[in-house]
């Protein structure tokens, strides 16, 4: 310690307190006070100083030293959207169906392209598929920019940029693939190859969605569902040589279609070879005299507005003639059949009957009802206008009770029978999947009692009637065979038919309405000269819940069991008196 | 003085670390962004590259396409509903806690000798054979 200087005679300056090494200082009075309140302000700055360089200085050793202690997870890195993005599609399990990926486009500015000859015949070098006369017409055009190629392979792209073209450049374009192919073209659609803009199905339905959203687009198709429906109508359409078919696989519970298929179809990724033919969706684009499946919609409409019962009878031994029609029956029983017999025999004097009791009023009141006459509202463009007559009068009445005199499209049939077997309430038809827990509320159109009724009589034709073809050994099935004359150019067609069947299944407690159309069948010696919707769609039907139901988690069950048999038994006094002998 | 000093000093010595240290963080910073710019630019092309390859993944299993495999390469089937059934169908062997009240649904608890009893099914097939439990 250095001794102190003696400079300082007062005892109680603060033990810093340092008087200036030279000149007089001011020891009393207002010179003294100011100095003392610069010196405590400078000491008060500084102290701040060294607080902030202090903070500073942890900071730095923190960083240094301590290597910043935890570190902040920043955002996930988001590649930013290009004007080709596109959402993807998927199936409702996540199969993807369509998405865009991203390739080098081979593009020129003919203006500052300098020999068009040249360039051609060089680009042609290394690019064999193009056409040299083509390409040199383009770059000669004198046009402002032109599209030479799509898709090159980096290879390509690394030769043509070698060349060294002046003119001739890459852009990054987007190109729609459909993984799956043809298999769900006919719902998923397909977009323009050059500016990817949805033309059909969803790809067009939900064009905007697609162009914004970043997630994928989930549908309510089932690929599973899809290839064993479209398969076994496939194999439908070569045994009876056919024009084509369709069928749709619906969730009876909530109105998803969980497969529809359109045959022939189209490959979204070929657009070059779809045919017309191709393009059309049958399914939901495609009206039908549907025939003898809308029996279902006739019987169900007696029944529930009490019209008739079960065992009410109809005059059925003699076909009805009015106008310049002749209602006969294909299975003709001529006698008197109740309500159960006419939809079992599918006879169309007796559901004549029954709509004449009904009256035409309630008969197009309860199809109004059902979405029968209305185009249903979809997330595909490509839906058919139903077409019924303006005036509804009493030969339209009996003719549409058997299915004649109204077109309407698969669609329209699937969601209305989903309506009549899942206890009586209508779901609207979406294509979209719904969330997990969401369950969507539907409109009643008739009551449980009626739907339940409409269960054992659908079972009843598969068991007894014209679907026996249906039936899937283990399995519970329902359903309604309908074979239409088609309309041609002289009137209907007796060769010409649309065969089908709608399934329900299981029936004693439906999951899934399974409809199969196929379009001019031709009957063959296997099927005994037939091509009635029993003979030709029900067999697809039977193998689709055979091969369906493991896959949708439906277990088999013992059909004879007796709590099942009393589960679908019909409930009908047979009038006796009325009843002839012969069956 | 000397305390003069030797504050100062110190404070000097305090810079003198600060702006090392301050050029050494940003040194680094400069290399870590770097760095996250190549890790950004993999992620995106191994994104891109698993775009591609999850499209080609939809596309090669085409329910056809597995199914022509199928048939080529396996002795498969697919599952029929005898092969399918409920763990309450299969019967317990007599003479284990809880058998009577399911033997009591068994049409035949009789031959349970045998060391892969039957089940039989609700449609009437005898295909699935169970071991007993022992054998676990």
């Amino acid at each position: 310690m250095k001794p102190m200087l003696p400079l300082d005679e007062n005892p109680c300056r603060p033990r810093h307190y340092k008087p200036a090494p030279c000149g007089a200082l001011p020891k009393e009075g207002p010179e003294k006070e100011l100095l003392e309140t610069s010196r405590t302000r400078l000491m008060l700055t500084g102290v701040l100083f060294a607080l902030a360089f202090a903070v500073i200085g942890f900071r730095l050793v923190d960083l240094t030293v301590l290597k910043g202690g935890e570190t902040r997870i920043s955002h996930a890195h988001v590649s930013p959207r290009t004007e080709a993005t596109r959402a993807d599609i998927v199936d409702r399990n996540g199969v993807l169906l369509a998405r865009t990926l991203e390739s080098e486009a081979l593009v020129a500015y003919p203006q500052q392209v300098d020999n068009a000859a040249e360039a051609a015949r060089k680009l042609v070098k290394v690019l064999p598929d193009l056409n040299q006369q083509e390409v040199q017409e383009k770059l000669a055009s004198g046009r402002k920019y032109v599209r030479l190629k799509r898709q090159l392979t980096p290879d390509q792209q690394f030769a043509v940029n070698n060349l060294g073209i002046p003119g001739v450049k890459f852009e990054t374009a987007g190109f729609r693939v459909y993984p799956k192919g043809e298999l769900t073209s006919a719902v998923v659609g397909y977009v323009d190859a050059v500016d990817n803009k949805g033309l059909a199905g969803i790809e067009r339905g939900l064009d905007d969605e697609l162009k914004t959203s970043d997630d994928p687009v989930e549908l309510s198709l089932d690929t599973r569902l899809q290839y064993i429906l479209t398969e076994e109508i496939q194999a439908q359409i070569t045994a009876f040589g056919a024009q084509g078919g369709m069928g749709i696989i619906a969730d009876v519970s909530n109105g998803e279609i969980v497969a529809l298929a359109s045959l022939p179809d189209f490959d979204p990724n070929d657009m070059s070879r779809a045919t017309e033919e191709g393009l059309f969706n049958r399914a939901t684009l495609g009206t039908y005299e549907m025939g003898s499946v809308l029996k279902i919609f006739n019987t169900a409409m007696v029944l529930d507005a009490h019209v008739a019962t079960l065992a009410s009878s109809y005059d059925a031994t003699a076909p009805i003639r009015i106008d310049r029609f002749t209602i006969h029956d294909d299975h003709a029983k001529a006698r008197w059949l109740n309500v159960a017999e006419i939809f079992m025999y599918s006879s169309n004097i007796g559901s004549a009957r029954e709509a004449v009791a009904a009256g035409g009023e309630r008969q197009k009141d309860f199809l109004s009802r059902i979405g029968l006459l209305t185009a249903p509202k979809v997330e595909i463009p490509e839906i058919g206008k139903p077409e019924w007559p303006e005036a509804w009068r009493l030969v339209n009445t009996m003719t549409i009770a058997f299915g004649h005199g109204i077109s309407v499209s698969p669609l329209q049939m699937v969601t209305g029978v989903s309506a009549v077997v899942n206890g009586g309430v209508l779901h609207r038809a979406t294509f979209l999947k719904h969330p997990d827990d969401y369950q969507p509320q539907g409109v009643r159109v008739l009551s449980r009692q009626t739907s339940e009724d409409m269960r054992r009589l659908m079972r009843l034709v598969v068991e007894q009637g014209t679907g026996k073809f249906a039936a899937a050994p283990g399995y519970l099935v329902g359903g309604k065979t309908g074979t239409a004359e088609e309309v041609g150019r002289h009137g209907y067609a007796r060769k010409s038919l649309l065969s089908s069947f709608v399934g329900v299944f299981p029936i004693n407690a439906p999951r899934y309405v399974i409809m199969v159309s196929i379009d001019q069948p031709h009957a063959n010696a296997k099927s005994m000269g037939e091509a009635t919707g029993g003979w030709v769609a029900a067999p697809a039907v039977s193998r689709i819940v055979q091969r369906m139901a493991p896959i949708v988690g439906i277990p088999p069950v013992d059909e004879d069991s007796p709590e099942i048999r009393r589960a679908l038994l019909v409930d009908f006094a047979p009038s006796p008196g009325r009843k002839i002998a012969a069956n | 003085m000397s305390m003069f000093r030797l504050a100062t000093w110190g404070w000097l010595a305090a810079v003198g670390v600060a702006g090392f240290a301050t050029y050494e963080v940003k040194y680094q910073v400069a290399q870590v962004d770097d760095e996250l710019g190549r890790v950004n630019r993999s992620i995106d092309a191994n994104r891109d590259q698993l775009r591609v390859l999850s499209a080609e993944w939809s596309y090669l299993t085409q329910p056809a396409r597995l199914d022509q495999l199928r048939q080529r390469h396996l002795t498969l089937m697919p599952v029929g509903r005898a092969q399918l059934g409920s763990l309450d169908q299969i019967p317990f062997r007599s003479g284990e806690a809880g058998a009577p009240a399911v033997a009591a649904a068994t049409p035949a608890p009789a031959p349970q000798v045998a060391a892969h009893p039957t089940v039989r099914l609700p449609g009437g097939a005898n295909l699935v054979s169970a071991k007993p439990g022992a054998d676990r």
